[in-house]
Parts: structure tokens; C-alpha cells; sequence
């Protein structure tokens, strides 16, 4: 059984619904030390003065806000104490909106919630929020930050995501490609058909950490003193007219699928 | 100066590996289309799908907080981080570094930048994408982290044509790409005539809540349920208010900045301050190299708005505003000896 990491209240009308958040990312990085190169000893970070290289003490480092790239307001640890909320065990929601409203750009970082005590209000609330299918803005107060998240409801169980704050994402308009680089009709047939082609469900088991475990092997096999020979880059194909390269594609594509 | 050594050395291994950006270095590094910003990818490399391929330059689609905060000393001066190494005690330097990794033993395998790469060298050089599936069908939590890919080949017609054709079927491409060391799964996703490159988990990576131990699933009693589900009917919307993702700690801090401003002893005229928190520097700079390079590649009429005013970041008024900055640290720059020579 996982540890909790913090407990709550979800607050809808005269219901508080006690949850235990729980992360839903494991952490699968690979950690690197960084080191010296001559003598592979680990680093150590220093806070300097830029001006003077001297190094700074801890007591002494103070943080500012930039008003432009030349100026900057001192903020001292009491003023910046001031900013610090007020602590809460409180999850807010404002309100439920259908998922399709929030864009992926939107999602954080996942967290599964667990029941706390009162396991009926938890499962009434998760299922009659896939029921209507629905998400939940939610706001709370967790360790000293404010966060932003989406509540939500998976399989049965009850996750929220925290959300970036608005002026994070961005948006895209006039957007108006040349006339000379706008496909032509045939080529966009040809497109649509090599994308059918290769349609598929999403299905994430499918894909794996590739990388992450040619890099453990490598890193074994140097471990071990064997010389290992640099990995070549395949030469691409130079290529023709798209509309050609497209029809070479849906032919490659399909002649996979018969094998 | 370096924020992170291990990003900032594997990217700069990136630059030196992918044939794309060998073909950028020869480029003239200021162009008088973007006002002289230099633009600089996170990472460029090719899409390809079936035999059609898209050279692209990835950058940031999110802007860190506006509360990020600089660090300097309680006299004002401009702090910022430097590397010792813990046996000698020498000042390092970008080149002078390099990871390693602590077998189970404690052995110590040093890693250099070219390994990492030869590891999988067409996962660093390309994004393949292995098959199209409706977007609708990727859930919330596999979501990481949005990129936006700029067309970086003399022509946009095959990035314009990947574009269209997504929006047309409603299915996104995914393939999993190496950057800066790191393997990502990516979704490739149309926005309003630009391709987002939005980085997923994998599923090894996310608990369930089997995994985690969460109780069996019981049935809530009927009246609960209805209760429930009428309290969300109550407060159930059709759109979101970006009032509610406001960021409250950034107006609090603002708030807070301008009652300070007024004592000119609060005010620090510094140089090259450095982030706080490293990961948050990146990506402001970012979005008006974004523009510049989306007028130049793909459309002249390209505006980026963000979620909250969607008000326009004008391309011409940062301009105005760097070159004011710029020109405004210049007179203060002695300003600042002067105070520095009094201590």
C-alpha cells in the first residue's frame, strides 16, 4: 500500500468528502551524477556574486522580483512569509465543465485520490461524475502553495490533475500558410490515406522505454570494460515530390499490413 | 551562464549531432526578418511519417509562472550558480564536466554526451510516427508537457499538409523521440494551423489504483447518488472561466512588488540576474522567438495570444520593450558601478 502524501476535504454543498492524494507518476529516470571530468569527483554547486566570483553564505542571498531585464524589487523573507496562504485541508471545486472544455496543454501532473474515512460519499461522488460525464475545477492549499487542478473521475476512482495557471498556455491565431506551400487536393487524398493506413487504437502498453533500457544495457556493458563501437546513423532516402513520397508510402504501408 | 550543466551539455551535444541544426549553424545567427532574435530550439530533428519527412525546430508552448523570482545578495548584487569540484575545489566550466552513473556496486561509469546519442541515434535525430489515433482516446494523465514545432526546411508544404490532413480525420500521430538525454512518447497534435508536440508518460510510469492499494470499489447507496449527481448538475458549466486558472500567487506578488517599488531602497538595477529556480527561466525568451520564427517559416500573419487576455504579444512592442531595456541597463550599468564602488 502506497503512502499518502496529503489528506483533504473535497467540499461540494454540505458534503465534505475526506480523500488521501496519492501520486499517480512513478519517477523512471535514469539519475546521473554530475562530475569533474579529470578526476570524476561529484560537484558541488556554489551561489556566487557575478561580479566578483566571490561565494556567497546562505543568510546572505536574498530574492528579488525583475521588473525588466536591468531592474528588480528586494523582496525580504518576511515580505515573501506575507505571501504564504493561509493553510486549509479544503479542495474547493467552482465548478464541473464536460472535459472536451479543457485542452491537454491545461494538465499538470496527476494524482489518484483514495477514500478517507467515508467510503460511500467518495464512490457516490466519482461515479455520478462519470455519469455526467464531467471534470472539476478545483483550487486548494496543499504545503504552503496554492494549486489549480482538475478533478476527475477514472474508473471509478476519484484523481485530480494540477492545472498551469492561465497565463502559462498560449494561443495561436492568423495562422494563414503561403498559397505556393498549401497542399494540393491529391496530395491531401494521399495523406488521408496513408493515415488510415496506419490508424490504430491509442494503446499505451504498446510503447515502451526504449531508450531508457539501451541506456542501462550501455551503461552495464561499460561497466564491465567492454569497447563498444559508436552506433551509425542510417542514411535517409533523398527525397522526391511529396504526392510521390506519399504514394510510396501508402504501397510501403500496405505491404506491411499483408506480411 | 549555465542554469542546468546537464541540460545545458547534453543540448549543446544535441545541436552538435542532428543534421538539421548543422544545416541552422550555417544560417547567419541574427536574421533581419525575427529583428535580430536568435531563435533557439530545444531541439530539432525531422517527423517523418511513412517516407515523408518535416524538418522542425521544437520550442516551449508553455510560459513559466510570472513568479519567478532572481537571486542577489542583500546589497543588491547579481548572484548567480557556479560548480566546485568537491575533491580540488576548482571553479568549473561547462566543458569540464560530464555525468556518471553509480552502478548497484558503486562503481562510477562516467557517460559522454556522443554515448548518449550513439545509443539510439535515430531516436535523437527523429520523431517517427508509428500510427494516428483519435486524440479523444489518450486519457488526461498520460499528458506531460506541450511543445510547438516550427517548420525548419525551406519548404512548409509537407508540415502544412500534416496539419491539414490531422484536422481533417481527427487522429493525432505518436511516436517517442530523445531529447537532451531524455526519452519522451509524444503526441503530434494539430492547433489552429500549428503542430503541437505534446510529451506523454509511458504506462510503466503511471500507478493505478490497484497499484497504489486503493479499497475495492463498493456501490454507493442510491440516495447518495443522487444527490451527488444533482449537486453537479447545480454546478455544472458549458465553458471555463480563465478567472478561475488565474494565478493568484503571481497577483499577490505583483501587489506586493509595486507597494515596495515606491522606496527606492527596494529597487536593484542589475545585469544578468539569475532565476531562482532554473527550470522556470526557459521558455519566456521563448515564445517571441516562437513568433518570429512562425512568421518566417509558416504564415506572416502569426499571433500568439495567452489563455488569459488573449490579448496579443505583439512582436513589435517586445521589440520596443527589449530595446528599451536594453537601453535603459546600459545608463544604469553606472548607476550600479558607481554604488558598488562606494562599498
Amino acid at each position: 500500500m502506497a503512502r499518502a502524501m496529503w489528506k483533504g476535504s473535497i467540499m461540494l454543498g454540505k458534503h465534505s468528502v475526506g480523500i488521501k492524494m496519492y501520486a499517480a507518476v512513478e519517477d523512471q529516470t535514469i539519475r546521473f551524477h554530475m562530475l569533474h571530468k579529470k578526476d570524476q569527483a561529484p560537484v558541488e554547486q556554489h551561489i556566487i556574486r557575478k561580479d566578483t566570483g566571490e561565494d556567497v553564505q546562505r543568510e546572505d542571498i536574498r530574492k528579488a522580483f525583475s521588473l525588466d531585464a536591468g531592474t528588480a524589487v528586494i523582496l525580504q523573507p518576511e515580505d515573501l512569509e506575507k505571501l504564504v496562504p493561509e493553510d486549509s485541508r479544503e479542495i474547493e471545486i467552482t465548478r464541473f465543465v464536460s472535459p472536451d472544455v479543457l485542452g491537454d496543454q491545461w494538465y499538470e501532473r496527476p494524482y489518484y485520490l483514495g477514500p478517507d474515512g467515508d467510503d460511500a460519499s467518495y464512490f457516490a461522488m466519482a461515479q455520478a461524475m462519470a455519469d455526467k460525464n464531467v471534470i472539476g475545477v478545483a483550487r486548494w492549499v496543499m504545503r504552503k502553495k496554492r494549486y489549480v487542478g482538475a478533478l476527475t473521475s477514472i474508473d471509478g476512482y476519484l484523481a485530480v490533475s494540477t492545472m498551469r495557471r492561465a497565463d502559462q498556455v498560449l494561443k495561436f491565431a492568423g495562422i494563414e500558410p503561403m498559397a505556393t506551400m498549401k497542399p494540393a487536393p491529391n496530395e491531401l487524398k494521399l495523406a488521408e490515406q496513408l493515415i488510415a493506413s496506419i490508424e490504430a487504437d491509442f494503446d499505451p502498453q504498446m510503447w515502451k522505454n526504449e531508450y531508457h533500457q539501451r541506456l542501462l544495457k550501455f551503461i552495464e556493458a561499460k561497466a564491465r570494460g567492454e569497447k563498444l563501437a559508436p552506433v551509425k546513423l542510417k542514411k535517409k532516402v533523398a527525397q522526391v515530390s511529396l504526392a510521390d513520397s506519399l504514394k510510396a508510402s501508402i504501397a510501403a504501408a500496405r505491404e506491411k499490413k499483408v506480411a | 551562464m549555465p542554469k542546468s550543466k546537464k541540460k545545458a551539455a547534453s543540448k549543446k551535444a544535441a545541436s552538435k549531432k542532428t543534421p538539421s541544426s548543422k544545416k541552422k549553424s550555417m544560417r547567419p545567427e541574427s536574421d533581419e526578418n525575427t529583428g535580430g532574435a536568435t531563435v533557439r530550439p530545444l531541439w530539432s530533428g525531422t517527423i517523418t511519417f511513412g517516407l515523408v519527412s518535416i524538418p522542425v525546430d521544437l520550442l516551449a508552448a508553455v510560459r513559466p509562472r510570472q513568479t519567478a523570482m532572481k537571486l542577489i545578495d542583500k546589497d543588491g548584487n547579481a548572484l548567480g550558480r557556479q560548480y566546485h569540484c568537491s575533491k580540488d575545489g576548482k571553479k568549473l566550466d561547462n566543458e569540464d564536466l560530464v555525468r556518471g552513473y553509480q552502478t548497484d556496486d558503486g562503481k562510477m561509469v562516467v557517460i559522454t554526451d556522443e554515448e548518449f546519442e550513439s545509443v539510439a541515434p535515430e531516436m535523437s535525430a527523429d520523431i517517427n510516427l508509428i500510427n494516428f489515433v483519435p486524440l479523444s482516446q489518450i486519457p488526461s494523465v498520460y499528458f506531460q508537457k506541450p511543445h510547438y514545432l516550427a517548420p525548419s526546411g525551406k519548404s512548409s508544404k509537407a508540415y502544412n499538409l500534416l496539419v491539414a490532413t490531422m484536422e481533417r480525420t481527427g487522429r493525432v500521430g505518436i511516436g517517442n523521440f530523445v531529447m537532451r538525454g531524455h526519452e519522451y512518447l509524444v503526441a503530434i497534435v494539430p492547433d489552429n494551423g500549428v503542430l503541437r508536440a505534446d510529451t506523454l508518460r509511458y504506462a510503466d510510469e503511471l500507478r493505478s489504483p490497484e497499484s497504489i492499494g486503493l479499497p475495492k470499489k463498493t456501490k454507493p447507496p442510491a440516495p447518495l447518488l443522487k444527490e451527488f449527481t444533482s449537486l453537479i448538475a447545480e454546478l455544472k458549466r458549458n465553458e471555463l472561466s480563465t478567472k478561475e486558472l488565474e494565478d493568484i500567487d503571481a497577483d499577490k506578488l505583483q501587489a506586493l512588488v509595486k507597494a515596495k517599488q515606491k522606496d527606492d531602497d527596494n529597487v536593484v538595477h542589475q545585469r544578468d540576474m539569475e532565476t531562482d529556480e532554473p527550470e522556470s527561466s526557459e521558455g519566456g525568451a521563448q515564445i517571441i522567438d516562437l513568433m518570429a520564427l512562425l512568421r518566417r517559416s509558416l504564415s506572416k500573419r502569426a499571433v500568439v495570444t495567452n489563455a488569459e487576455t488573449s490579448a496579443p504579444i505583439s512582436l513589435d512592442e517586445r521589440r520596443a520593450q527589449r530595446r528599451q531595456a536594453s537601453e535603459k541597463t546600459a545608463s544604469r550599468k553606472k548607476v550600479a558601478s558607481r554604488k558598488s564602488g562606494k562599498k
